[in-house]
């Protein structure tokens, strides 16, 4: 039977039709075979457009619509949704995208644009006369999700997956977890310790009977996909090494992140005295008593009485030279609050803060105002000429030129330098190099998208929590560490996952198996199978991915992907060449 | 009147139907739960559906927004009430909370409505445009905006003068003079609180002219200008047309200031600015557009390499807080500051100016809890009992907050607290009926 068709072209409010005329593009397609029906819109995606095109299929009998649109990244499920809700299959639906591969991309040549248009929408309708109804394929899930690294993201989520009742199989590399809370002093705004709330995890991990802790572990090797990842863990003990294997619907990384190392001599970093990192000085202040609460009121390093701190923000973020170009986000409040806390156990030590505009964003705002009224002095230096630090007769020498003061050079003679260093990704990339997980311009992971899906991966079923995204507070980590719970949790939850059914299938009469299909899947979904007639490939249907990499390799051309198959792309490839 | 109210019942109820209270719905939703959203307003999506684009991907606004109200609007999980005011909230006990609801009229029958428009043109009654940001007039019966979900009309009883124009044009007769306000009562075990914020109203501040002088705007104000359902296809001074060539932003309009009423940093204004600058000048590639800052809080990810490009773009920023600004008689403003790095006090001419306004709290959250007190932070933010290891935990056990009700936050902050109040809403239902 012929098939109808329905075209929509949207104006995407003036992100299309600025460059692209639509009311053209509905005119020069109206007419193609099988289209009975082709309509202009503001915004396909908006709730009007989306029931009067539910309207249109029922009213019609539509077998099949092409939207001409944004990517179909943004809304594919949109439109899927609209067809299904219409009673039409919705793989009969065919998108167009004429935003970012006609306007956007073509901005300064408007009939160009148009043109394009005219030609992409062309090509999806030739698809759409071929398109066949599918069914998804459905695929059982375990009920358990693996979770990569026990910092505080990776506690948090393990404790609220075992509270929705999903199993949990918490994988730390460290002989104890806590991750970098083991560290942390005071926690704005809390004035608790990380131990303190280390202790609180603690006991709650332990009160879920859900969740299976394996620490000295590392995952070493990973088979399967959502619904059903097979991990290979490493338990290094005493006696050796043991292997586990794990199974799991999904995984959450929450991998953490290092702080940055200064190069040996960045601003006199290992070359002077006296100059250490912020987790350093973090650390020296543990130790010490506030001088409200019976301490000495001094605060000593290297046997020397500390009586006053320069603080040198940015270093390792924020780089004019080097690679890190991203602001840390937690650094400046955390520095800020390291000399609140100094001033606790030393009253009379002088602050003196370098930096380059003070970032504490939101309520962290109060503690700067505490710090500028308790007479911390605060000097911005500017972004090529950062502070020069060198050893001094008394003390170490930190010069800047201040913007506050017509960019005079201000000196600074400190008894201790505090680099308050950012953080950087995780040194260790194993798990990032295991499930391929893509990263950022800042080496961090990457979401699929930072609104619409912040905390999944390209990788189905993989999803990214706390500090292995990017830089974070304690705060921060644990609502992206709940929201990537809910997330696996919505992966596993149900028992069973529905799967896209575009993958690849193999004609076994034409195949002779050689292995090319097999060497180029990288989500090893192929196999070679023995039949009555000789050896063939063969096809996992919850692995393949449908990428259509063992398509241009195969020999015989016996590899054919469903709704991407030769004819589909030829009569595409046909319109397209016009 | 209704003799007695409709009671209903619904695993959990997310008060606030913006892009926070949406997504809690939505993972609520999509793990087998029964929501039931209330929103104030006309329409469900919050501020984030008005808004041009968003930083630092610049992204259409609506072209996210929209897929994620369409998404809750059509889940059959959730039932959405908009123009709705909930009177009450009480505790009975754990997972048992008793709601009361009242949904003011519409007079327009919304499921019959086809938001043809025609009584919009018929309507002789002109007002402002709140949904605009009083850029532009609408009339007494009207659609709220163009992507409004639902997209329904509604008439303004308060300015409507009872002329019958609109229902003699309306062609499947849905409007109904007759309509009264309808009482619910919900009973459900859990909520989550997603009331968003206030924007800081910038006529505390006489001395930046807001509403006095007619080309000092609001940030919001321009980012309906340069929607892509702004008002005037354009950007354009609404006082005589003028399209402008030297636009300032003031930053810290209503933050960081005490004597503003409001201590804190509002967390969100560098980074919409910085955008905003950017859009204008693809807008107006030949303007002259100058940021007066304090500091540039670019601290999320891809921030500062966005305010970079800015400055690459040819952004200038002036680090100097803006001490005043007066109208000249052509309409352009002075605007009088301190010029941080000269350390001179200085002026400078400018034919708009964007007052980048800050964030201010939704007080109102706290008033609806009766047997239990929801309390407040000492900025009127609601308090999170255990900010650290429970950020969406309030004082009342089974009461979570998501987005921008605990503080300012950006839209990815905000989407990522509505995941972690959904989560503990979930762990809520789950312990407990154990």
């Amino acid at each position: 039977m012929k098939k109808k068709l329905g075209v929509y072209i949207c104006a995407c409010g003036g992100n299309i039709s600025d460059y692209v005329d639509i009311e053209r593009v509905r005119e020069a397609v109206k007419d193609e075979d099988c289209v009975i029906m082709a309509k202009t819109t503001m915004f396909a995606c908006g709730d009007s457009n989306q029931k009067d095109m539910e309207a249109d299929i029922k009213e019609n009998n539509l077998s099949g619509i092409v939207v001409a649109s944004c990517s179909p990244k943004l809304h594919l499920t949109t439109f899927r949704g609209v067809s299904e809700r219409a009673g039409l299959n919705k793989y009969n639906y065919v998108h167009a995208n004429i935003r970012e591969q006609a306007s956007w991309a073509h901005s300064d040549n408007k009939p160009g644009a148009t043109e394009k248009a005219i030609h992409l929408v062309k090509a999806a309708i030739a698809k759409a006369r071929l398109a066949e109804s599918l069914e998804p394929i459905v695929i059982e899930s375990k009920r358990a999700v693996a979770v990569i690294g026990a910092g505080v993201a990776g506690l948090k989520a393990a404790i609220s997956l075992a509270r929705m009742n999903d199993d949990v199989y918490l994988i730390e590399r460290d002989s104890k977890i806590g991750g970098k809370l083991n560290e942390l002093e005071t926690i704005s705004p809390e004035n608790i310790s990380g131990k303190e709330l280390l202790e609180r995890l603690q006991k709650e991990i332990a009160s879920e009977e859900r969740i299976t802790l394996i620490t000295n572990a590392e995952v070493v090797a990973s088979r399967g996909n959502i619904g059903d990842f097979k991990l290979t863990v490493r338990i290094s003990g005493p006696q050796g090494n043991t292997e586990k294997e794990i199974h799991a619907g999904s995984v959450l990384v929450s991998t953490g992140f290092n702080s940055y190392t200064p190069a040996e001599g960045e601003f006199g970093f290992a070359t002077v005295p006296n100059v250490i990192t912020l987790p350093e000085f973090r650390k020296l202040m543990g130790g010490q008593k506030k001088a409200a609460e019976g301490g000495s009121g001094k605060l000593v390093y290297n046997g020397k009485e500390i009586n006053s701190i320069a603080y040198i923000y940015c270093v390792g973020s924020r780089q004019v030279k080097g690679d890190n170009k991203y602001c840390s986000r937690y650094c400046c409040t955390a520095a800020v609050q390291a000399s609140l806390d100094v001033r606790a156990i030393a009253p009379e030590i002088e602050n003196f803060h370098f930096h380059k505009g003070i970032r504490t964003y939101g309520k962290q705002e109060l503690i700067y105002k505490e710090s500028n009224s308790k007479g911390d002095v605060y000097i911005q230096f500017m972004d090529k000429k950062p502070p020069v630090v060198s050893a001094a007769e008394g003390g170490i020498s930190v010069k800047a030129l201040d913007v506050l003061t017509e960019k005079r050079e201000s000196e600074v003679i400190a008894d201790l330098v505090v680099l308050v260093t950012g953080m950087v990704p995780d040194s260790d990339t194993s798990i990032g190099t295991l499930f391929k997980l893509p990263k950022g311009r800042d080496n961090f992971y990457n979401e699929i998208h930072m609104k619409l899906r912040p905390v999944e991966t390209v990788i189905d079923g993989i999803t990214i929590a706390g500090t292995c995204q990017g830089p974070k507070n304690v705060m921060e980590s644990v609502n992206s560490s709940l929201s990537a719970a809910a997330k696996s949790h919505s992966f596993v939850s149900k028992g069973e996952l529905e799967l896209e059914p575009i993958i690849a299938y193999v004609n076994a009469d034409t195949c002779n198996w050689c292995d090319a299909c097999s060497k180029a899947c990288p989500f090893n979904a192929v196999a070679m199978v023995e039949t009555a007639g000789g050896q063939k490939a063969s096809i996992n249907k919850s692995t393949c991915k449908g990428c259509g990499m063992c398509l241009p390799v195969c020999p015989s051309d016996s590899i054919e992907l469903i709704s991407f198959t030769n004819r589909d792309m030829e009569d595409m490839i046909d319109v397209l060449a016009l | 009147m209704q003799k007695e109210p409709i009671t209903l019942t619904y695993d959990a109820i997310v008060i606030g139907g913006g892009i926070a209270g949406g997504e809690a719905a939505l993972n609520l939703a999509n793990n087998g739960y029964k929501v039931v959203l209330v929103e104030s307003r006309l329409s469900v999506g919050g501020k984030m559906i008005m808004l041009s684009k968003v930083f630092p991907t610049l992204d259409c606004s609506a072209c996210i927004t929209t897929p994620k109200v369409s998404e809750i609007s059509r889940h059959p999980n959730i039932k959405i009430f908009t123009e709705s005011d909930i009177t009450s909230i009480d505790k009975l006990g754990e997972q048992s909370f008793v709601v009361k609801m009242t949904q003011r009229p519409r007079y327009v029958v919304a499921e019959d409505c086809t938001a043809c428009q025609l009584c919009e043109q018929a309507c002789p009654v002109i007002v402002k445009d709140q949904f605009q940001y009083g850029l532009v007039g609408r009339k007494a019966v009207y659609i709220p905006f163009s992507i409004a979900s639902p997209k329904v009309a509604a008439i303004d009883i308060d300015n409507c003068t009872l002329c019958g124009a609109c229902e003699k044009v309306c062609p499947p007769g849905c409007i109904d003079f007759t309509m009264k306000p309808k009482e619910y009562i919900f009973n459900v075990k859990t909520a989550i609180v997603a009331t968003g914020f206030r924007l800081y109203d910038p006529t505390n501040v006489p001395r930046y002219s807001y509403g006095t002088a007619k080309n000092v705007i609001t940030s919001i104000q321009m980012e309906r200008l340069l929607a892509p359902t702004r008002p005037f296809h354009t950007i354009l001074r609404s006082s005589d047309g003028k399209v402008p060539d030297k636009i300032a932003y003031v930053l810290c309009a209503g933050s960081r200031d005490d004597s503003m009423g409001n201590p804190i940093c509002s967390q969100i204004c560098c980074m919409y600015s910085i955008k905003q600058a950017q859009l204008l000048l693809g807008a107006l590639p030949m303007a002259d557009i100058t940021i007066y800052y304090i500091d540039i809080r670019a601290f999320g990810k891809g921030y500062d390499e966005f305010y970079e490009q800015a400055v690459s773009m040819g952004v200038r920023f002036v680090k100097g807080k803006i001490g005043k600004i007066t109208e000249k008689e052509n309409g352009n403003l002075t605007l009088r500051y301190e010029d941080v790095a000269t350390g001179k006090l200085k002026e400078a001419e400018h034919d708009m100016v964007v007052l980048s306004v800050g964030v201010k709290p939704n007080k109102e959250a706290a008033d609806l809890f009766k047997s239990h007190k929801l309390e407040l932070d000492g900025l009127s933010f609601v308090k999170q009992s255990d900010p650290l290891l429970s950020p969406a935990k309030t004082s009342i056990d089974g009461v979570f907050v998501a987005g921008a009700a605990t503080g300012p936050k950006d839209i990815p902050d905000s989407i990522l607290s509505a995941g972690a109040a959904s989560t503990e809403a979930i762990s809520y239902l789950n312990q407990k009926s154990q």
